[in-house]
């Protein structure tokens, strides 16, 4: 692979003095003259009908500027999610959400809001709204809310049972006769938890509508764009006389605001527009638990044959989803669990059958890994326990069958670069993978190893529509601008952008500045989702600033020829190049002219040098291998993780203290996900774990050593050879647990989060049965 | 309400604010005296993003009421770079990749602090358990531990 002098290299972050020094920076630090506070009524039933809502006496407490819900609301269907701007047809994108119905759907659901001088009393004038509300059957599992007796709670579907949208199916082959040609059948479900992203920033917003009813909006959305189209929409406004912006920053995302911030961004513009004056939406951390969507959780089923020898002859996989009472992202994700899950491994037969249903809880979008974790769980989970039947090593089971370069999958793109074996080897190494199966087991505490392969994807085609384009100029004094369309939600692309950009162009990072995630200084951007900033935005924006190169320096070849006539003519601009904001000829060193003065002399001639580039991709799954090193203490059920290695395949890292960063916060996510994450549901549909201590979030007492590996392979889509790195982190982390906690007690499990009581439980019932 | 006097002395500079009985000393900071620096994660006490050195203690300034704050010595976020350039911890924040979203940063930089002031050879495990009430969602808190290690470091240098 090619060496380069700025992409690469680990330069410190360009949002970094902001954010060490607190400026004040996101959406809930934005405050405006005369702004109001809104806070929102929720419903505390699963399923039921408002009747009857009076909200004559809040409007009548001193300080309410403004009280809404369905009766003065527009009754306008649209779908909080970005999905409903980038459906590809001839998929429908699915609208089943109001600002404000007359039937509520889950503990939470919007009921009505008010705006007021202060939150205390928004808080206050809450309490005087009277609503009567009529109950209706309501239903919390998704297989159960797919059986035909099941209430239907959003009228009957089209598609089937409670469905949202289409079933996704899926087949390679012949599925049947790859069954009939293996030796061993292996089949198993599993039970996945509904994990929530818990980004520190909570779901906010601050409109804003000027004289002429122009609606401005600074909100925490990780895609300005199409939350653009989805609120002009929503209020009969054209595009262009609604702005959303970030503040620059945003506290986090992991896919929770891929589209609107829940319903942060609606309820504060129904609200200005009602009162006149600026609003600001700021949920609560409870709030945020409850009524912002969380990831899918659901069954996993699996059916896999292979031949004495390992390698796969049929893979069978059926998901059934919980989509929550709102589809947001439910058309997509079972469809990125199917492909991506079987697209891992060559497989000459396939089968896939997928679907998400309508249930009565929170609704599920997107986060971190968008199906992969889900699928990954499952499938890693099952393969440890065909390589121990078939008595194969764990590692050698998943090179015999890994996806190759050019290998047949689902997928309507080719495989173009894979380094799993490298990140398998790597990894194990760094684990200590010999020492498996040496520990001394005799005491109470028991210690094992694991692993588990990944994929996932570098933007959302074919899932959805995914394009970016970018603009790049040099500005008089030989500064460059990027505008994009991106947010900075940590993931660093202000620095990575940057890098592109200043390797391509010549120009030193010092002089260049992002613009990012407002629509009205960037051109259409889909958004930062499906790990996909950095490959096609970075393409975008390394497309414009080739394009701006080129411009000026046939700009400087001319005013060359014409200030040294005798040695130097216009022609000759493929002997020049920029390095460090000087234009240098390649073949003579010395004759170099300052990129700033180029630039005053073009602006003289009425020139600037500006590149526009639109970018259309294809895809380029990342691959990786989780490794996990635990200890379990046998009398307390407690997993102790000793030590996570993540060996990702990357393509390139463009600045590799980002790209570790990036698998470090995943490997951390994903301990959750095995061990302790977990959204539960009471009888009466109301959570119960609404808060970060009884949501039992990680901290950094419970993490254990993390180990970040960079493989880079030579990914010929990417002009820097870069794969999507957002969301690999968590994709096997799981998996990778079970197995070491497999390796240290001999108990598998079928479900996650392995709490300290679920394993007791499990040893206690293993010790029944060996009696 | 009955509003009271609230003195104290924030960053330095001696303040004087009337609060309500109900307010915490997180919303005097940030909404009365505008120090945005100091963030609202979930107003429970769990998250550490509000967290402030009073006394010598990094506290969760979301579940302090305000009039707890009387006399006291407060240092927040917005005063460690006071016309002086970044504190160690700023600094080493930055240059170890522990900045992501940089939502629970000033939290984070102001326990770390905490621990710094009085110990400056902090052990991994004395400096995760001076962490385990910051909540950091982006990091897996490994570039963190590694900042307040590099920042101990130069500060005790410096010494």
């Amino acid at each position: 692979m090619k060496n380069y002098s700025v992409v690469g290299k680990r330069l410190p972050r360009y949002d970094g003095t902001q954010k060490a020094v607190g400026a004040p920076c996101f959406t809930s630090d934005v405050s405006l003259p005369g702004m109001l506070y809104a806070k929102v009524l929720r419903s505390p039933y699963p399923h039921a009908r408002i009747v009857n809502i009076d909200t004559t006496k809040a409007e009548q407490l001193p300080g309410v500027a403004a009280v809404i819900c369905h009766k003065n609301t527009t009754s306008k269907l649209f779908n909080t999610s970005a999905t409903i701007v980038f459906t590809l047809p001839p998929l429908v994108p699915v609208k089943d959400q109001r600002i404000f119905d007359d039937v509520v759907r889950y503990v939470g659901d919007e009921v009505a809001a008010v705006a007021a001088e202060t939150e205390e009393i928004a808080q206050e004038a809450l309490k005087l709204i009277e609503v009567e509300y009529e109950q209706l059957p309501s239903v919390f599992d998704p297989k159960e809310a797919n059986k035909e007796e099941a209430p239907d709670l959003q009228g009957p579907r089209e598609h089937g049972k409670n469905l949202p949208g289409e079933k996704i199916h899926l087949e390679l082959g012949d599925i049947q006769k790859g069954f009939e040609d293996a030796d061993y059948i292996f089949e198993h479900e599993f039970k996945l938890p509904v994990q929530k992203q818990c980004q520190m920033e909570t779901m906010a917003a601050v409109a804003t509508i000027d004289a002429d009813g122009k609606i401005t909006v600074y909100s925490s959305t990780q895609t300005v764009h199409p939350s653009r189209a989805i609120l002009a929409d929503l209020f009969d406004v054209p595009y262009s006389k609604v702005r959303v912006l970030s503040p620059p920053f945003i506290g986090g995302g992991f896919g929770v605001r891929i589209g609107l911030s829940a319903k942060a961004e609606p309820i504060a513009i129904a609200l200005a527009q009602k009162a006149k004056r600026p609003v600001k939406v700021v949920y609560d951390r409870e709030e945020d638990f409850t009524s912002s969507d969380t990831r899918h959780s659901g069954y996993v089923y699996l059916k896999t044959g292979v031949k004495k020898d390992g390698t796969f002859t049929a893979r069978m996989m059926k998901a059934v989803l919980n989509a929550g009472a709102y589809c947001s992202f439910s058309t997509e994700t079972h469809g990125v669990l199917g492909c991506m899950g079987l697209s891992l491994y060559s497989c000459p037969n396939q089968y896939y059958d997928g679907i998400a249903v309508y249930t009565n809880t929170t609704p599920s979008g997107a986060m971190r890994g968008f199906g992969s974790p889900q699928a990954s769980t499952a499938i890693e989970a099952q393969l440890d326990i065909i390589a121990e039947e078939l008595g194969i090593d764990r590692r050698e089971i998943s090179k015999k069958n890994m996806m190759k370069v050019g290998g047949e999958w689902v997928l309507p793109y080719q495989c173009q670069s894979i380094a799993l074996e490298e990140c398998i080897d790597q990894g194990a190494a760094a684990i200590g993978w010999d020492k498996k199966g040496t520990f001394d087991n005799s005491g109470s505490v028991k210690r094992g190893i694991g692993m588990a392969c990944g994929t996932h994807v570098s933007n959302a085609w074919p899932f959805c529509g995914d394009y970016s384009n970018a603009y790049v100029n040099i500005q008089q004094d030989g500064s460059v601008q990027i505008a994009v369309g991106s947010p900075e939600m940590g993931t660093g692309v202000q620095t990575t952008l940057s890098q592109m950009v200043s390797e391509t162009l010549g120009v030193t990072m010092d002089k260049i500045e992002v613009t990012i995630a407002d629509t009205e200084s960037s051109p259409f951007e889909i958004g930062a989702h499906a790990s996909r900033t950095c490959y096609v935005v970075g393409m975008a924006v390394t497309q414009a600033a080739a394009q701006v190169k080129k411009e000026a320096l046939e700009f400087a070849a001319k005013l060359l020829a014409e200030r040294e006539s005798c040695i130097y003519c216009a022609q000759d601009v493929q002997d020049l190049d920029i390095v460090d904001n000087m234009i240098v000829s390649k073949s003579n060193p010395n004759k170099k002219i300052s990129l700033r003065e180029v630039t005053i002399q073009a602006q003289f001639k009425g020139e600037q040098f500006i590149g526009v580039a639109k970018v259309v991709p294809q895809n380029a799954p990342p691959w990786l291998a989780h490794f996990a090193d635990v200890s379990v203490d046998t009398e307390t059920g407690k997993v102790t993780v000793n030590k996570l290695v993540a060996a990702h395949d990357v393509g390139r890292a463009i600045n590799p203290t980002i790209v570790e960063g990036q698998i470090e916060g995943g490997l951390a996510q994903g301990y959750g996900y095995a061990l302790t994450e977990e959204i539960l549901y009471d009888e009466n549909g109301r959570q119960l774990n609404t808060g970060f201590h009884k949501y039992m979030l990680p901290t950094a007492v419970d993490l254990p050593e993390l180990q970040a590996i960079i493989v880079e392979s030579d990914e010929p889509t990417h002009p820097f050879n870069v794969k999507g790195v957002g969301e690999t982190g968590l994709i096997a982390t799981a998996a990778a647990i079970m197995n070491a906690v497999y390796d240290a007690i001999g108990v598998r499990f079928f479900e996650i989060p392995m709490t300290e009581e679920k394993i007791y439980m499990a040893l206690q019932e293993s010790l029944k049965s060996c009696e | 309400m009955n509003k009271k006097t609230l003195t104290m002395v924030v960053n330095g500079k001696t303040v004087e604010k009337m609060v309500e009985p109900g307010d915490t000393l997180l919303d005097v900071l940030r909404e009365e005296l505008g120090l945005k620096g100091v963030k609202k994660g979930c107003g429970k006490g769990e998250c550490g993003a509000c967290t402030i050195i009073m006394n010598g203690k990094a506290v969760n300034s979301c579940i302090v009421p305000a009039m707890q704050a009387v006399g006291a010595e407060i240092q927040t976020i917005e005063g460690l770079s006071n016309g002086n350039g970044l504190h160690p911890l700023q600094q080493t924040f930055i240059d170890c990749g522990a900045i992501q979203c940089g939502f629970c940063t000033p939290g984070m930089i102001m326990s770390s602090k905490a621990l710094l002031d009085k110990n400056l050879k902090p052990t991994k495990e004395e400096i995760k358990q001076a962490l385990a009430g910051n909540v950091c969602r982006c990091t897996g808190f490994v570039k963190i531990e590694e900042a307040v290690e590099k920042a101990a470091e130069i500060l005790k240098n410096g010494k």
